[in-house]
């Protein structure tokens, strides 16, 4: 177990810079995920802090120590491939041995630590295989499990999961945490799949252009997204157009006063999640309070659990909604006038240029 | 990070990169230039002069030389395409029984001892040869083997199996709906043919062609036994050496350069060709094979199997005549060992050295294999791009040419220690060396970073990690590299004429020293023990290549 400590770390891949200036504190046994799409640095982050690759610039310690002298082999970070990288020419137990052998533990030791480890992520009975014999997942299992068998100070995994169906990826999620809490081990996760990041880390760090966004708990994510792009990301968004004078804020469709609502001067959009926006069919009145936006039907689907409504505001802005399925709303034709009502406190808003800051 | 931080901090992939430019600056840059820097000096006065290229392309007998070369070795590429395209198209688009026998014939040709056919080519068509004393019989005239003709059927008979193999692959790897999309706009089989699948193959074709012309031009066996007054740059080049003994090589060198110009200027101008034209094709509807109708059916068996017949006769002369009574060099009719006993008795050395020079050879072309593909598939430097193109130098370059530079650079140098044997060892190691690089490569490409990185991850200096992971799981490539490796080397003939003395004769220079002296019970017998070796070496490869005609390209 160890804290990790990144400070202005920078990397260029000739003149790509595919980190810029990561600053992040990873406190002792967490469960760290770095969230963002494909291309975002995720895997230079972490194979930068695995050494496969120097950085141009900036720290990375863990427990206080600088680690940038050490080289990759004597890092003590273990690492889960994306592609299981099980090595194909040695049996499952040697596989999960091969760290502690390179560490001169003793027979008897690696024998037991070997045993132990593979009953946890459940390969007991598969020790004596070789990986060809193995599906994805029991493979990934054996790499999770010559990771951990170490101790190393840090688990680092990318995207462990992206390879394995979906199915067996929600089981699998599960477990991860589920070994990892027990362990108690500091862990740096990467992921481009956001439903994974909320269900399993302590913090979200999401990460664009080799920038980190915002890191926070995975609710502070959800529900006060730093900016524009973590708001956009992270679940979905609504945008709507504000008009501001000196002395008043309205929405541009429907021009509902939202004033008091904004504590900031300058231009701002606002925005809210489609699950907090109510459709209702023309004539049925909206719960005293609500802001009121007026919006014809685009298009509607109902996936079962839930009904999904796109819609357009009269300023013809898109919006999308989400709720239980209503069957009055689902007949509803192309074009319909419907209307939008949303709680007042469900409303965020953000900078409307730039980075899209969040104005609180 | 300070400089002296940085030299203690150089990682061990790194200062492999630095030992592997050594080695081949040392063993093959240096005595290329040096090859290349001799060409400009005067052999009289030792100053620098064009004297010798104006000579070369001024007297008679050097450009005569140079057309000659460039006269075979066009013709026997040109055969080599007219037996080997077609052989190759009807292989991969009809159903013609015995595939794997007539590859596997061709993969022998291709790696028989090179000097062979052309010995046995005399023993059938020379002044006493058997097919020559059987029409003779008769009162029929049969032509007469020796001078260029000659020199292009063997060399026609003998490099076809490039053309053949490359374009076999080509055409299996060809989406069959190109060919289909042709017949359906109206286009006639030979419309088709001629319009269509053989521009496609075009890129194979021409690579193979190639491959025979370079090989043809610097071809020093065949026409040294079959030139009789015709001479081609590598022969000219070779008795320039030898008159020049004592003082400096600087003909034999200036001839030396001008054919690797030659090869040179072949190798570009089918690269800017090339570039012109590149068909991705992803392989979505693999070509499915007819099966060929009537006469025509036995036509094309007859031509299929006849030709890899024929491309096999020398060989089958070889073991044949090894097996003949003999009294000395003269066969006294009906069958004996006699010649086994002689090379036993006489050639002992010539085997021992051979097996010797060539395994230590491999040893090391195996080990740098190894590394050098490392180097040059996973790591991304200017480096390993360098290594990269000096893994192609070794084809292009004549053995005469590479041997000559190792006389001038390192007799009497600060290397002279490793002795005659030693030069050997290493002149064949960097010539073959591209061999096993590009077996390995071909294998390492496959196996992902992931695993080296885990292995390092874990705790294994890289070093380490190389060992005991990414070695094994090259192995193969390793393998089918170090056996080619050995093929070609036990069966070098050009640089060891030039290099060999007294106690380091082998079995290619006793084979072709024997066949000069017209003792063929002899040569027939080493030559029998070579094809052993190449043949059992085949056969390893078959067994461990992933693809088993393209090994041997
Ligand atoms: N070896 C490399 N050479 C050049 N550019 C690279 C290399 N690896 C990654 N990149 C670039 O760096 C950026 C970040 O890549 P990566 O860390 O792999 O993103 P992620 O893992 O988030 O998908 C991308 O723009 C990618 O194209
Ligand atoms: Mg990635």
């Amino acid at each position: 177990m160890a804290s990790v400590e990144i400070t202005g770390l920078r990397k260029l891949y000739g003149n790509v810079m595919a980190l810029s200036d990561i600053t992040l504190s990873i406190p002792s046994g967490a469960f760290y995920t770095l969230l963002g799409p494909s291309g975002c640095g995720k895997t230079t982050l972490l194979r930068t802090i695995a050494g496969f690759h120097a950085q141009n610039s900036g720290q990375i310690a863990i427990d206080g120590a600088s680690i940038e002298d050490l080289p990759a082999h004597k890092r003590d970070v273990a690492m889960v491939f994306q592609d299981y990288a099980v090595f194909p020419h040695l049996s499952v137990r040697d596989n999960v041995a091969f760290g502690l052998k390179q560490r001169k533990v003793n027979r008897t030791e690696i024998d037991t630590r070997v045993t132990e480890v593979l009953e946890v992520v459940q390969l007991g009975h598969l020790a004596d295989r070789m990986p060809h014999e193995l599906s994805g997942g029991q493979q990934q299992r054996v790499g999770l499990a010559r990771a951990i068998v170490v101790r190393p100070k840090v688990l680092l995994m990318d995207e462990p999961l992206s390879n394995l169906d979906a199915k067996l990826r929600v089981d699998l999620r599960a477990e991860l945490r589920r070994i990892q809490r027990d362990l108690g081990i500091t862990t740096v996760y990467v992921t481009h799949d956001q439903e994974e990041a909320l269900a399993m880390s302590d913090i979200v760090c999401v990460m664009h252009g080799g920038i980190i966004q915002q890191a926070a708990p995975p609710l502070d994510i959800y529900l006060r997204p730093a900016n524009r792009f973590v708001a956009t990301f992270v679940g979905a968004n609504n945008f709507l157009a504000v008009s501001r004078t000196a002395a008043k804020a309205t929405l541009v469709s429907g021009g509902a006063e939202i004033t008091p609502l904004i504590r900031d001067d300058g231009p701002v959009v606002g925005a809210m999640r489609p699950e907090d926006v109510r459709v209702l069919a023309a004539g049925t009145t909206a719960p005293e309070g609500d802001i009121i936006v007026s919006a014809r039907i685009r298009e509607i689907s109902f996936i079962g659990r839930e009904m999904e409504i796109f819609a357009q505001t009269d300023a013809g802005e898109h919006i999308k909604a989400v709720s239980r399925p209503d069957p009055a709303i689902v007949a509803l034709p192309e074009n319909s006038p419907v209307t939008l009502a949303i709680r007042p406190d469900d409303l965020s808003f953000f900078v409307d240029s730039g980075d899209g800051v969040r104005v609180p | 990070m300070s400089a002296l931080t940085r030299l203690r901090h150089m990682d061990f992939w790194t200062a492999i990169t630095v030992l592997i430019l050594t080695v081949l600056a040392l063993l093959l840059i240096l005595p290329i230039l040096r090859v290349l820097m001799l060409g400009f000096v005067d052999a009289d006065t030792g100053g620098f002069t064009f004297g010798n290229f104006v000579e070369v392309f001024t007297r008679n007998y050097y450009l005569n030389g140079f057309k000659n070369s460039l006269y075979v070795a066009l013709l026997g590429t040109l055969g080599a395409c007219l037996i080997g395209i077609p052989l190759a198209f009807f292989t991969a688009r009809f159903v013609v029984a015995g595939q794997t026998w007539i590859s596997t014939l061709a993969i022998l040709v291709l790696v028989a001892p090179p000097f062979i056919g052309a010995y046995a080519w005399i023993m059938m068509l020379g002044a006493n040869g058997f097919i020559t004393n059987f029409f003779a019989h008769f009162g029929i005239n049969t032509p007469t083997i020796y001078g260029a003709h000659g020199i292009v059927l063997v060399f026609t008979l003998k490099f076809f199996p490039f053309i053949y193999l490359m374009t076999q692959t080509s055409l299996n790897g060809m989406n069959k709906s190109f060919e289909d999309a042709a017949e359906n706009l109206g286009c006639t089989p030979w419309q088709r043919f001629t319009k269509i699948t053989l521009p496609l193959v075009f890129p194979a074709v021409s690579t193979g062609a190639i491959i025979c012309f370079v090989l043809a031009i610097a071809d020093f066996g065949t026409p040294a036994i079959l030139g009789r007054g015709f001479r081609t740059l590598s022969t000219i080049a070779f008795s320039a050496y030898r008159s020049e003994l004592g003082g400096l090589p600087t003909m034999a060198v200036t001839v030396s350069i001008v054919m690797m110009a030659m090869s040179m200027l072949a190798l570009l101008a089918q690269r800017r060709i090339l570039a012109k034209r590149r068909y991705a094709s992803a392989l979505t509807n693999p070509p499915r094979k007819q099966r060929m109708q009537g006469w025509r059916n036995v036509a094309m068996h007859l031509f299929c199997h006849g030709i890899v017949l024929i491309a096999m006769l020398p060989t089958l002369v070889v073991v044949y005549t090894s097996f003949l009574k003999t009294n000395g060099p003269v066969f006294i009719g009906g069958f004996g060992l006699e010649s086994y006993e002689r090379i036993l008795r006489t050639a002992p050395d010539a085997i021992t050295n051979s097996f010797i020079f060539a395994l230590s050879a491999v040893v090391l072309i195996t080990i740098f294999s190894g590394l050098i593909s490392y180097v040059i598939v996973r790591r991304d430097t200017a480096a390993s791009g360098a290594i990269d193109f000096l893994m192609m130098v070794p084809y292009l370059v004549p053995g005469v040419v590479i041997a000559i530079g190792y006389v001038t650079t390192f007799r009497g140098g600060p290397l002279d220690v490793v002795g005659t044997a030693g030069l050997l060892i290493l002149l064949y190691f960097i010539r073959r060396l591209p061999y096993g690089v590009r077996s390995t490569t071909s294998s390492l490409r496959q196996i992902k970073p992931s695993m080296e990185e885990a292995a390092v991850n874990l705790g294994a200096p890289p070093a380490h990690a190389f060992l005991i992971i990414t070695v094994p799981l090259i192995l193969p490539g390793l393998i089918v590299g170090a056996l080619m490796g050995f093929i070609t080397a036990i069966n070098e003939l050009s640089s060891t004429l030039i290099l060999y003395d007294g106690g380091t004769i082998t079995m290619p220079v006793q084979i072709y020293l024997a066949v000069l002296d017209g003792e063929f019970g002899l040569a027939g017998a080493l030559s029998t023990v070579l094809l052993i070796c190449t043949g059992a070496c085949v056969y390893a490869v078959f067994r461990f290549a992933e693809n088993r005609d393209s090994a041997f390209l």
